[in-house]
């Protein structure tokens, strides 16, 4: 079975005709999402099965002076953008995508920010109407 | 792209208004093009300083999202020949905007922040201004944080007054260094006894800079004439000889090399 498994996987990398650059890219993006699902898993364990669609907060400057400063940094860089992909806010910070994506989707579940997916990629926002 | 500088002070009275108008003016002969902004919407006073009286749109406008930041600013002295460019944006000093403006809430609040965020992009980008002066509400309170968010550099005016020192301890640990401001200190309104010789002014520094951990930008003595004035003029327009303007330029010259 097992090696049935790794024949096949062997046969699809052999189809795809990828490079060894753009399969470690894959195998790096692949493990960003895990980060991702594993900072959210920690954060509701944290946070008591917290649904982040019931408990909408605002992320006004009081709020950000009561975020822990890892948070904060974060937060006031996606204030300042306005709607940015974790990557963007890495780019600010001067922190790792992997550990900006993680903050933003920790506030995500916090009801301070919002989540929106495009195509391939996650766009996070502050909601100021509603 | 420019810098937007909060003058920020713990108490009232610290002389921030005095300072920002001379400082946006300062910069304004240093030929940079400036924008000084009235923040504090609880004490308006930029338009009396500059006897201007609006143009029916006030900064109140621009953060309820009423209009564009262009429409509330107003330039003055057009007829300068040398030098920059100055425009203010004013806040509404009628006691009815006031009261309007103290019951906004949390939700307006955050609005408010991400409108001032973003005059970083409409002023600098499209009206090529060098400088942004914010001129804010004392102490802690939404529309001083919210400035300081926004703000690139904080200069904390403070008196030799004990809780006042206290007061700028306090809010530089727990408010510019968590949101990482550059911060820097001006000591307003000294007595001229405490600074009558190099060595008290030195130790008086050295004092100070054990205090607050941050730059001291300058000591300002306490100036009579300046009291006299009652802000009827512009001391760095209208007084280039005076130490106060001296005194003006260095600050500015220190803040652009912050």
């Amino acid at each position: 079975m097992r090696y049935t498994i790794r024949r096949k996987a062997m046969t699809t990398l052999r189809r795809s005709e990828k490079s060894p650059t753009q399969i470690l890219e894959k195998i790096r993006e692949s493990l960003d999402k895990l980060n991702e699902k594993m900072d959210v898993f920690i954060e509701i364990q944290r946070h008591g099965q917290r649904d982040s669609q019931s408990i909408p907060d605002v992320l006004d400057v009081m709020t950000l002076l009561s975020l822990p400063d890892h948070l904060r940094k974060t937060a006031v860089t996606l204030c300042k953008l306005d709607q940015a992909t974790a990557d963007e806010v890495a780019e600010q910070t001067k922190r790792a995508r992997a550990v900006e994506s993680g903050y933003l989707n920790q506030l995500v579940l916090m009801g301070y920010v919002k989540k929106e997916r495009r195509g391939r990629k996650a766009y996070f926002y502050v909601e100021k109407e509603s | 792209m420019g810098n937007i500088i909060a003058l920020h002070s713990y108490k009232g009275g610290t002389g921030k208004t005095l300072l920002s108008i001379n400082l946006a003016a300062t910069y304004r002969k240093r030929g940079r093009n400036v924008c000084l902004l009235d923040l504090d919407f609880r004490a308006p006073s930029l338009h009396v300083a500059f006897k201007a009286e609006g143009n029916g749109y006030w900064l109140n406008d621009y953060l309820d999202g009423t209009c564009d930041i262009k429409k509330v600013l107003v330039e003055l002295n057009p007829s300068h020949k040398e030098g920059g460019r100055l425009f203010v944006g004013l806040a509404n000093p009628t006691t009815e905007a006031i009261r309007e403006m103290s019951a906004k809430d949390r939700k307006w609040e955050m609005r408010a922040l991400g409108r001032l965020l973003s005059l970083k992009t409409s002023l600098f980008n499209e009206m090529h201004l060098d400088h942004i002066v914010f001129d804010t509400s004392p102490g802690l309170q939404y529309s001083s944080i919210n400035a300081i968010v926004s703000a690139d550099a904080v200069l904390v005016v403070s008196s030799l007054d004990s809780s006042d020192i206290n007061g700028t301890q306090r809010m530089t640990r727990e408010l510019y260094d968590l949101f990482e401001k550059k911060t820097g200190i001006i000591l307003n309104k000294v007595p001229a006894g405490v600074l009558s010789t190099s060595s008290k002014k030195e130790k008086l520094l050295e004092h100070l800079r054990t205090i607050h951990n941050l730059p001291i930008l300058e000591v300002i003595p306490c100036f009579c004439d300046i009291l006299e004035a009652g802000g009827t003029y512009v001391f760095a327009e209208e007084k280039p000889e005076h130490p106060f303007t001296k005194t003006l330029e260095t600050i500015a010259a220190k803040i652009e090399k912050f």
